[in-house]
């Protein structure tokens, strides 16, 4: 149980891992939740803390605070993506983020798709350095990334078994899919909405898989990156009809992923290289900086100990032409 | 390759239990007041086959007499908030007041708000369709006192 749960990961894993979550957290203040920074206009009345508030001395969010926080946090999570000082620029942004949700949380509606997010943040610190690339391989790195898994898997059977505390078996054949298309369904919703019986097959099915999510621990590497990979379509169907997007646990699930294998830097250099040395286009790229587009070509890069089968089908896809993706 | 103590690995079990164990029993006890380890109650609850869905807004009406939709947009203030504390209005309509404060924070050169009211569009679902036909229903109202 502690082998599986502390299985070492290539430190290139846990590399591309922290440069995805710490961009997302800078995203998340700016693009994703900006209604977040408008907790400075509401009246402090109106903020009413959770559990968690009342325990530890956090004070009332005034235009001050709030702006002390995300001017704070921004830059700390963008120094935190390029990997430089892990533990003290990992622990700054978790204890920020942590109370950038505990504001946001705090006015009387809580969201349920940070806690894989946050078990990231919390566990990223410990995993040490790690570099892009670095095929050896972390145990500390591997628990962080396991524990976001666990995290992530949680939401869905946890999520499961809330339906059948509040709503009870008869939630399978109700309307709570119907609700939400009203509420704020879009127009791909509202056809779908008229098919006789469909939403309440998606309902069971919807239950289904949230009880059986836990299974992905116990495929093969190949079986488990296709039902993640279900669990992706899930979410897109979901913005496609209710437009909740989950975005903090669609990117804490990347835990699941070979992420070592995306080099969008590595990628724009061979990228630029090339069209420099474009007067002998036949030679083979310098110092090995091959891209993924070339699946032929021999790659540097996957160690003889890296946990990914050969067999695993590529995840990647020609990416090079979307240029780099870390500051 | 890269390996942990025995402490290190001691720890990081106790840890992960830990946070397993708080969020089985925020799961089966809990609210969402026990954020992060609440139960994941999004659209958990059950909605029998033939009722009626709210889809609630916040609306004001302004000096001039125009009606002002007063969503997150206006307010800072999310649909979601409204609802999880509808009871508190509905009990001390005065409340709203504070939802005139925000959009007045947002809009300095607007007119003010004399009215906040809360209404829900009723609408009709059969057999787990939605029917297309609706009804509003203003739940809370405030007035300036002039």
């Amino acid at each position: 149980m502690t082998r599986w749960l502390t299985e070492a990961v290539p430190r290139g894993r846990v590399a591309a891992f922290r440069t995805l979550v710490y961009l997302f957290v800078a995203a998340d203040l700016v693009v994703f939740t900006p209604w977040i920074r408008t907790r400075a206009d509401v009246p402090g009345e109106l903020y009413q803390p959770l559990l968690i508030g009342r325990l530890l001395p956090l004070p009332t969010p005034t235009p001050t605070v709030v702006a002390a926080i995300f001017w704070t946090l921004l830059p700390l999570a963008l120094l935190a993506a390029t990997g430089r000082a892990p533990r003290l620029l990992g622990w700054s942004v978790f204890a920020l983020y942590f109370e950038w949700m505990i504001i946001a949380m705090s006015y009387g509606k809580v969201d349920h798709d940070r806690i894989g997010l946050l078990v990231a943040l919390a566990a990223l610190p410990t995993a040490g350095r790690a570099r892009h690339g670095d095929p050896t391989r972390t145990e500390a790195g591997g628990w962080a990334l396991r524990v976001t898994q666990i995290a992530v898997i949680c939401t869905y059977f946890l999520a499961a078994w809330a339906k059948l505390r509040f709503g009870g078996l008869d939630w399978a054949t109700g309307s709570v899919l119907a609700r939400a298309i009203i509420r704020r369904g879009t127009e791909f919703a509202d056809l779908i909405a008229q098919v006789p019986y469909l939403l309440i097959v998606a309902q069971f099915g919807i239950l289904a898989f949230e009880l059986l999510s836990p299974v992905v621990f116990l495929l093969p590497e190949r079986w488990r990156l296709a039902m993640v990979g279900f669990f992706y379509s899930f979410h897109l169907a979901t913005i496609a009809t209710i437009t909740i997007s989950f975005a903090p646990h669609l990117v804490a699930m990347a835990s699941f992923l070979p992420l070592e294998r995306i080099r969008p830097l590595v990628w724009a250099r061979s990228l630029i290289t090339r069209r420099r040395d474009g007067a002998a286009p036949t030679g083979p790229a310098p110092d090995g900086d091959v891209p993924a587009s070339a699946p032929h070509d021999d790659v540097p890069a996957p160690a003889p100990h890296d946990d990914i089968p050969t067999a695993a089908p590529p995840l990647t896809g020609p990416a090079p032409a979307v240029g780099p993706a870390t500051p | 390759m890269e390996t942990l103590t025995t402490l290190g690995r001691a720890v990081r079990l106790g840890a992960t239990a830990l946070g397993l164990a708080l969020l089985l029993v925020g799961t089966i006890w809990g609210v969402d007041d026990d954020f992060p380890f609440g139960p994941f109650r999004m659209y958990s609850t059950s909605e029998p086959p033939n009722a009626p869905a709210p889809d609630t807004r916040v609306e004001g009406l302004d000096r001039t007499g125009a009606v002002v939709a007063l969503g997150q947009e206006a307010t800072g203030i999310r649909r979601a908030e409204i609802e999880g504390r509808q009871s508190r209005y509905a009990a001390d309509p005065a409340l709203l007041r504070q939802v005139a404060d925000a959009y007045a924070e947002r809009h300095p050169g607007a007119p003010g708000l004399v009215e906040v009211r809360i209404v829900i569009r009723w609408y009709g679902i059969h057999q787990g369709r939605p029917t297309g036909r609706w009804i509003d229903e203003t739940t809370v109202r405030w007035q300036a006192s002039r």
